[in-house]
């Protein structure tokens, strides 16, 4: 049986309750219908701060990855793409701590990539980090497959004087955060190696990889990562059924060549 | 009248069922809990870093890539859209939208739960506060007391007010207390981002203003209040007018659990904004969440809620005076 000095506690307890939570929906009215809240004015981000945050987790390796699709890991059924495989066996290689920035972006083309980098806090992401990987470029060439249909090697010429303009305005903003990461750029490969005009368009991609290593050259540790090779024997195997991004097995062989270049580079 | 609220409230305490409710409250914390704990653990490995802002950012960027699908609907993509607008302003602001402690865990869940779980918890309290003692036939025995039938209709209704408030601070106890065993006591000063507007599916972030977290969980719960004292009022109608508990209960369930599924479909069907269930997430409007239909704003679900709720209080006192008991 309940006792009465309960009841009564219960009831002054909850009484006091229910005027508490009417003053928080009183709050809550008057915030939003009256507006008489304080208008926030953004906080000038404190710079110094910022430093020493980026300075205490200097005892794990900072891979920051940026590009399009292929960093992204399009096409790879168990979702990692390159990058994935390559932290896998970073991490398996060493006991170092490894932390993973993935700021890549689907059909992202070398003019947005130039913007994106441009963020405040990407470029904070940018000072802290040990090594960079950086697919760009496929989607100024192919266009979504608009290259192809309208073939046409002066508009070519023209996408890839844009390119490497772009190509050489984020190298160097790169470089003016970080003078020490090593920057991996991951070249084109030819999807369409198998189909007919092959010569033609393993041509145009022989030439755009040479003048991106071209502008890579201008910069200190960047390293021009071919993979054309990789994918010119047996394309079909390695492509994902779109014919265009690598599967998962393609994505190995470009990780494995990265992670054999990191051995070596440590 | 006083005593006739003490009777009832020694009604409600000797059934038990708010201890029923506790105990449910007190499970789910400590299973949500869990899974939480679960999540940022999978984060940190995952990324290999605490820093908050590394994590937010990858979160943008993820989001940015789902954009890019073209398998996503126009809402979806709206949903999305601002989600990133307001993330980004976080990011730019330099503020954590979770902090990790107690009171962020608190957060999260009031504004996951206005919706379903606590209307269910007021429900279970409120669909037999009359209904119950028609089908034990208790009901006569107080209506032969020389009392008004509005009164103690009226106590009856005060004591399901009080019970809404307990419950809704039981919430918030067992909510801190067992998440905080797990993610600290600490952020009860933590700023939180409030104030904004969607607009035409974009945010507006013109009126926002920055506020200590207490003071936006004291405004949560207010809200969460108040929906529940609305929920806990229909229910309230249907126990007067349904004399099974059971047929109360399911009437007021599959009311809730079409708010739920109508929420996420229902943008084209514009006339579905009055009906309460809609209604019921009004934490979304703290957040600056787009509205299930375009329009709806803070003091148009308030509004609406008071308006179901008013008609609900009147059609019962005006139903029970009447009403023929035997």
């Amino acid at each position: 049986m309940v006792k009465v000095r309960q009841v009564q506690a219960f009831a002054l307890f909850a009484a006091v309750l229910s005027i508490f939570w009417f003053i928080g929906l009183l709050l809550t009215m008057q915030g939003y219908i009256g507006s008489t809240m304080p208008v926030m004015t953004p906080i000038a981000i404190d710079e110094h701060s910022k430093e020493e945050k980026s300075a205490i987790q200097k005892d794990t390796l900072a891979v920051l990855a940026l590009g399009d699709s292929l960093t992204r890991g399009t096409g790879d059924s168990t979702g990692k793409g390159y990058v994935g495989h390559l932290i896998d066996d970073l991490r398996q290689g060493s006991d170092q701590n490894v932390s993973i920035h993935n700021l890549a972006i689907n059909g992202q083309r070398s003019d947005q990539l130039a913007q994106q980098i441009q963020q405040a806090d990407v470029q904070r992401t940018i000072q802290g980090a040990d090594l960079i990987v950086l697919t760009i470029g496929g989607n100024d060439l192919f266009r979504r497959g608009e290259t192809l249909l309208n073939f046409d090697m002066n508009a070519i010429d023209g996408y890839r004087e844009a390119y490497i303009q772009n190509l050489n305005f984020i190298l160097s903003e790169i470089r003016k955060h970080n003078n020490e990461a090593t920057i991996f750029y991951l070249g084109l490969y030819n999807p369409f190696i198998n189909l007919g005009d092959s010569e033609t368009t393993s041509k145009v991609i022989r030439e755009w990889n040479y003048e991106s290593a071209e502008a890579l050259a201008l910069y200190d540790h960047t390293v021009f990562v071919p993979t054309f090779d990789l994918f010119q024997l047996n394309v079909n195997q390695y492509l994902y059924s779109d014919q265009f991004h690598p599967n998962s097995e393609g994505y190995r062989i470009m990780a494995d060549r990265l992670t054999s270049l990191l051995t070596n580079a440590r | 009248m006083i005593n006739l609220v003490f009777n009832e409230i020694t009604k409600l305490l000797g059934k038990r069922r708010l201890l029923v409710v506790t105990l449910i409250m007190a499970m789910l914390m400590a299973v949500f809990t869990y899974a939480q704990a679960k999540e940022i653990e999978r984060t940190r490995e995952r990324l290999g870093t605490e820093d908050w802002r590394t994590t937010l950012q990858q979160q943008i960027i993820d989001t940015q890539n789902r954009l890019g699908s073209t398998r996503i609907s126009d809402e979806w993509r709206q949903t999305l859209q601002i989600r990133i607008a307001q993330q980004q302003y976080y990011l730019d602001n330099d503020i954590n939208p979770a902090e990790p402690g107690a009171p962020t865990f608190l957060r999260g869940f009031i504004e996951n739960s206005v919706q379903l779980l606590l209307p269910l918890m007021v429900m279970v309290i409120a669909a037999d506060l009359v209904s119950s003692e028609k089908s034990l036939g208790t009901i006569k025995l107080l209506l032969t007391r020389p009392v008004k039938r509005w009164r103690i209709l009226l106590s009856k209704y005060i004591t399901l007010i009080l019970a809404v408030s307990f419950i809704i601070f039981i919430f918030g106890l067992l909510g801190y207390l067992i998440s905080g065993l797990v993610f600290g006591y600490k952020g009860w000063m933590a700023p939180v981002i409030s104030g904004f507007v969607v607009q035409g599916g974009e945010l507006d972030t013109a009126s926002t203003f920055i506020i200590p977290q207490w003071q936006y969980l004291l405004m949560a719960f207010g809200l969460a209040w108040f929906v529940s004292i609305v929920v806990g009022t229909l229910s309230f109608l249907l126990s007067v007018l349904v004399r099974s508990t059971a047929a109360g209960m399911g009437i007021m369930l599959a009311a809730l659990i079409s708010g739920t599924i109508l929420s996420n479909m229902v943008s084209s069907w514009e006339a579905a904004k009055y009906l309460f269930m809609v209604n019921l997430n009004i934490t979304s409007y703290l957040t600056g969440q787009s509205p299930p239909i375009e329009g709806m704003t803070l003091g148009f679900s308030v509004t609406i809620l008071t308006i179901w709720a008013a008609v609900a209080l009147f059609l019962s006192f005006f139903v029970f005076t009447r009403q023929d008991v035997y």
